[in-house]
């Protein structure tokens, strides 16, 4: 046997059989054998040299631990996996060479000694590759190695590591779990589609509580949700599907059912993004949205509101436009046609007060007289004395009765019963039960005034007492110029003075 | 004939009708009596407001097109407040003066 330091020991022919090894092949040359339990490498049993050289061609990285001790002999392809602790593992116990994970690998031993296998997946072990501690994962497979004899006599393993691909696994479920949450904790709601049929595969609470919980997931958006089939939705997927370009709705309108069995209007923002694969073709449909009913339905009030209120306006310009015209047509001087306009106006813009303080929804008999006499003060004020029950005055009513109670207050207040110091007003008003339902009456008396003034007969103010009142109210009126003074008695039917309010159009 | 339900309207419009040389039927203030005189009244053309104490007038309008007597709507809508079937109609929008109301009164009837 011819040992020498440094040159290749003993004979070439002994170590014909590592062949071209590699890295590792031309270090198992030259390493001292003689001073592992392995002995010189020209004593090395049959089974033991064919096994190296096995492992020696191999391009996946195996290593051998041989005898009780463990030997190691690997491959080049191990040594990359070793990192720094190559190429001090080399012929080293294993025990003593991977001494952090020594318990690990006596069991490997005595496992693999006793002719028994070893698979490990994605086995987690902390090694010093790089001179500290680290989590290393691996595919491990120990099996055992026999000799002549067929007797364990080593283990053999192969080691593939896989930690890149776990943490990346690691880093894919965090990512998954984060999307997950973001998907469920959204304000807004979220569903995705699978397939031409448009199948439930995914959807968040905030979705399920649109279709008021419904049991939808892996059912195709038609059977799911059949009350939006003819409202355009699966067409509109479809297209999504075919020509994998996304769609955007605004406060569009559909009709969806609730848990109560009932279709109720709703109003949505969303979006329909079609999913593709590597190919370039649609698999899924990403639905997002927003329910933005609330919103909707608050903006259409609003046009509402305003629609009314210019309604409003322009109706209360034409009644003003009408106030002129024909009290222009019926006066003697600009003064007192200044006077009859602005008195006029004010009657107007008093009933306008009682309803603004109603709501426009109507308004109570009593204020409406009230606020009809009011122009008078002090001692006048005294002498109309008003009573009634209380009833209750549609929008329309309330304003046509307190221009007729001007008039009649402002002819009283010029030639009637309020033209002297004496004089007075009797305001009576009475519900009724007739023969054809119940019956509204108000009377005008006046007492104490000057005999027989006439001249409420033409113009303005007779035209709108005696006839245009009683038009609307579908009743009579009459005046009657008793000796006492001027009487005035407005009959309509109940139902007549209850019409209905203005914002109800 | 006149249906307008608001008293000082109405007022104004018969006035300005008669002075157009029209012999004015109604005015008609809520829509049943409305409905009764667009059946009976031998009239030659109608002006309709709107909105009769809080009831839309377009069952009046449609009993007068039914019988063929031409009608103008006069609102303080405008056009915004018209039913289907009465987008083609005249809308005069409140307020209005005589001029206005002759003139649209005469796009729909042929008036002496």
């Amino acid at each position: 046997m011819n040992v020498g330091l440094g040159g290749i020991r003993g004979d070439a022919a002994d170590y014909e059989f590592l062949g071209n090894g590699g890295e590792l092949g031309a270090l198992i040359r030259t390493y001292d054998w003689a001073s592992t339990p392995l002995g010189p490498v020209a004593e090395w049993p049959g089974c033991l040299k064919t096994a190296t050289s096995l492992l020696l061609q191999s391009p996946v990285p195996i290593v051998m631990l041989w005898g009780v001790e463990g030997v190691m002999i690997y491959n080049d392809a191990y040594s990359v996996f070793a990192g720094s602790r190559h190429p001090q593992l080399l012929g080293s116990n294993v025990r003593e060479g991977w001494v952090e994970v020594a318990d690990f690998n006596d069991n490997v031993m005595k496992v693999g000694l006793a002719g028994g296998t070893l698979a490990y997946r994605d086995q987690e072990l902390t090694l010093h590759r790089k001179g500290f501690p680290e989590p290393v994962w691996m595919d491990l497979d120990y099996s055992p190695v026999l000799d002549e004899h067929g007797k364990p006599a080593g283990v053999i393993a192969i080691v593939v590591e896989t930690t890149e691909r776990v943490l990346l696994d690691r880093r894919n479920a965090a990512e998954h779990e984060r999307l997950q949450k973001l998907f469920e904790q959204a304000p807004t709601f979220m569903a995705m589609l699978n397939g031409p049929e448009h199948r439930f595969v995914l959807l968040n609470p905030e979705y399920r509580q649109l279709i008021a919980n419904r049991d939808v997931l892996g059912k195709p958006v038609a059977e799911a949700l059949p009350e939006i089939t003819s409202q355009g939705f699966i067409e509109l997927l479809d297209g999504v599907f075919q020509t994998g370009e996304a769609v955007s709705r605004y406060s569009e309108k559909i009709l969806l059912q609730q848990s109560d069995g009932r279709v109720e209007e709703r109003y949505l923002d969303f979006v329909y993004q079609p999913i593709k694969n590597d190919d370039g073709e649609v698999t899924n449909i990403f639905v997002q949205g927003s329910d933005v009913t609330e919103r909707v339905r608050a903006e259409n009030h609003q046009k509402l509101l305003i629609n009314e209120l210019n309604h409003r306006v322009k109706n209360t310009l034409a009644s003003v436009q009408s106030i002129v015209v024909q009290t222009l047509r019926g006066v003697q001087s600009k003064e007192e046609a200044s006077t009859d306009i602005s008195g006029r106006i004010l009657a107007l813009s008093r009933a306008h007060d009682v309803l603004t303080n109603e709501n426009w929804d109507g308004a109570e008999l009593v204020d409406v007289v009230t606020a009809s006499i009011a122009a008078f003060a002090g001692p006048q004020r005294s002498r109309v004395l008003i009573s009634g029950p209380a009833i209750r005055l549609g929008p329309r009513a309330a304003l046509s009765l307190s221009l007729a109670l001007h008039e009649l207050s402002t002819n009283a207040a010029k030639y009637g019963a309020l033209s002297n110091d004496t004089g007075s007003v009797d305001i009576q008003w009475d519900v009724a039960q007739g023969k054809e339902g119940k019956t509204f009456t108000l009377v005008w008396r006046e007492n104490g005034g000057p005999p027989a003034p006439a001249s409420l007969r033409q113009g303005f103010g007779s035209k709108l007492i005696l006839r245009v009142l009683p038009t609307e109210l579908g009743g009579t009126a009459s005046m009657d110029y008793a000796e006492h003074g001027l009487v005035f008695t407005l009959e309509a039917p109940v139902d007549a003075i209850h019409d209905e309010s203005l914002t109800s159009a | 004939m006149l249906v307008e339900d608001e008293a000082l309207v109405a007022m104004l419009v018969e006035d300005f009708l008669t002075e157009m040389g029209c012999d004015v039927v109604g005015p008609a203030m809520r829509l049943e009596p409305g409905l009764q005189m667009a059946a009976t009244a031998d009239v030659d053309f109608a002006v309709l407001d709107i909105n009769l104490a809080g009831k839309h007038s377009f069952p009046i309008a449609q009993v007068l097109r039914e019988r063929g007597i031409p009608f103008l709507f006069a609102s303080g809508y405008g056009v915004a407040g018209l039913a289907e079937g009465f987008e083609t109609t005249p809308v005069l929008q409140k307020p209005f003066d005589r001029g206005e109301l002759e003139k649209a009164v005469r796009r729909v009837a042929s008036i002496g």
